[in-house]
Parts: C-alpha cells; structure tokens; sequence
C-alpha cells in the first residue's frame, strides 16, 4: 500500500513534536500524555466519561479528550483549572493529544501498522507562547491577542505556537490546507470535495462534536 | 460545508442522510464512505476490515487511503473543538440552527 509522502511525513513529524519539549512540559511529560491519549483512542472497553482513571489530572484530561471529547464540558475545564492546572497546560495537552491520535487513526483506518511513540528528547520546556495572551469569547482557552478575530477553531491553540503549528500542518496533509478550503471544488483527484466533507461531517456527528 | 460543497459542484447532496447510516447522501461512493466512516469510530475490526475492503473494491486503494486520511483529520478537529470550547460566532447563527434541527444534535454535550 502506497501513502502519499506529504502525509506519511506530517504524521512523522507530529510524532516527533510529541517527543519533544514543549512550552510549558518537558518531553517525557508529553510522551506519557501521548501514550495515555493512544492507549485510550484504541481501548476496546474504555472506562465511562465520567471516570479519571490516572488520579493525574493531565493523564485525565488527555484519557477524556482521547476517548470521550464530546463529554468534555465547561464546568469540567474549570474544575480542572482549579484544581490547580495552568490553562496552558490545558492547550499544551489538547496540542499533545490532538498531535497523537490522527497519525495512529489514520494507520488503523487505513490497515497499515499503528505507530509507537518516539522516545523523548532531553531538554527544558521551550517556554515558546504567543507574545500576548487575551482571554476568548469563542473558546475556554486563552487565545493569542487580539481574540475572536477569527474561527474559534483557529484560534484554539494559538496560545501556544508549536502546537497551532502542527495542528495545521497535519490538516493540510490529511485534508486541505486554509487557502484550499475557500475553493468549494478542490480535490486531490481522489475524493471530490462533497465526498470529503461527508466523511467530515459524519465522524463529527458520531463523535458528537457539535461544532 | 457538505451543502456548500456540493450545491457548487452540481449536485446537491442530501444533508439528512449525514444522520442515517443506510443512505449515500446523494454523493458517489457515499454509502462505502459512511460504513468506512463508522467503522473507523467503532471497535470492531472485522467491520473495519469488511468496510476497507468494500471502499476499495468501488473507488480503489488510493481513494480509500485519502478517506482514511481525512477520518484521521476529524479525529484531530473534533478533538480541538470539544477540548477548546470551541463556539460558532454569532454571524450564520440561522444557518446552523436549521442543519442542527435537521440532524438533531441540539442536545449534544458539546453544543454550547
């Protein structure tokens, strides 16, 4: 079976963006983020929602948003905030989950072997955020100033540059990149657009993202 | 975006059937797609196995691995939406109702 390059790279590269130090976490953080995120997306009997299997919050949050992210509310996010977790932490989380499960939900999908983590690399977080920070109308997450100047989508994880840059790397590979996407016709020659934003809505409906 | 879409193309696709696993939603290979799509976010490997091969056998190899490809970057966006509080600004508010109505996913968690 032959995978484009474009994605079989995007896919190695976001791994390797997991393995490696983030903003905030060091690398060996993320990958134990990254494996719980895995382990989750792939359980054949998950623990219900409303479970933290890890008594680690960030464990927690990665498990939930791997296996339940339609469960995930408001008041869930707060209640983790005060707890005692860093929003950024949060988005860092969201970036190190969200930069796991494609690679490995694509290799399932797909029939080609399931990928591993890499080890990870020394070294201190990055410390590498937006310049400033604003809170957001359209996310819970703080957002890179100024917010709600674009979707909420886009502007979810640009509090932390790494993570944003991944985040659309990876979607330009699997799906289109910005500037493709305001073409209602563009294809790569195999899917048409409509048969593109099928799979896209009826994931969505199954995984119960109403956005 | 699938109405968007597939109004430019020249085939309006039938938005409802996004809600119902037995139809094609109008689009070609659209049945393959749906069964592929939910095997992929079941847990069954033999349906998995099963639904691959049907795609395969109607669009090729190279059209399942791009299908793959964007289940795989839905994984990824609903994920950042529902891990975010991702919301819809305000402008096309109207437009949305109607295809949440019509796909009765008002109740969802994740409508905020």
């Amino acid at each position: 079976m032959i995978v484009r390059d474009d994605l079989v790279e995007a896919h190695r590269l976001s791994l390797a963006h997991v393995a490696s130090p983030g903003a905030r976490l060091t690398a060996a953080r993320r990958v134990q983020i990254a494996k719980v995120a895995h382990d989750a997306y792939l359980a054949v009997e998950p623990s219900p929602p409303w479970v933290r299997p890890f008594d680690d919050p960030a464990l927690d949050v990665a498990y939930r948003l791997a296996r339940h992210a339609g469960t995930i509310t408001e008041q869930w996010y707060e209640q983790i905030i005060t707890e005692g977790m860093h929003p950024l932490d949060w988005v860092e989380i969201v970036g190190v989950v969200i930069a796991t499960i494609p690679p490995v939900a694509f290799a399932r999908a797909a029939g080609v072997t399931v990928p591993g983590l890499p080890a990870p690399i020394a070294g201190e977080p990055t410390g590498r955020e937006a310049t400033e920070l604003a809170p957001a109308k359209l996310n819970w997450v703080p957002v890179a100033a100024p917010a709600d100047k674009v979707a909420s989508v886009v502007q979810a994880l640009s509090a932390l540059p790494d993570e944003w840059d991944n985040l659309w790397r990876l979607a330009g590979a699997q799906y289109m990149s910005d500037r493709q996407m305001d073409d209602p016709l563009w294809n790569r020659g195999t899917l048409s657009r409509p048969q593109m934003e099928l799979v896209a809505a009826r994931l969505s409906l199954i995984r119960e993202c109403f956005f | 975006m699938l109405s968007w879409s597939s109004n430019k193309s020249g085939s309006p696709a039938d938005i409802d059937a996004i809600a119902e696993s037995e139809r094609d939603a109008g689009v070609p290979h659209g049945a393959e797609l749906i069964a592929f799509t939910d095997a992929v976010a079941g847990v069954a490997e033999e349906a998995l196995v099963k639904a691959r091969q049907a795609l395969v056998a109607c669009a090729g190899e190279t059209f399942m691995i791009d299908a793959a490809a964007v289940v795989a970057n839905f994984e990824m966006m609903t994920r950042v939406a529902d891990g975010t509080g991702a919301r819809f600004s305000e402008e096309g508010a109207d437009h949305r109702a109607a295809i949440s109505e019509k796909l009765h996913i008002s109740g969802f968690t994740s409508a905020r």
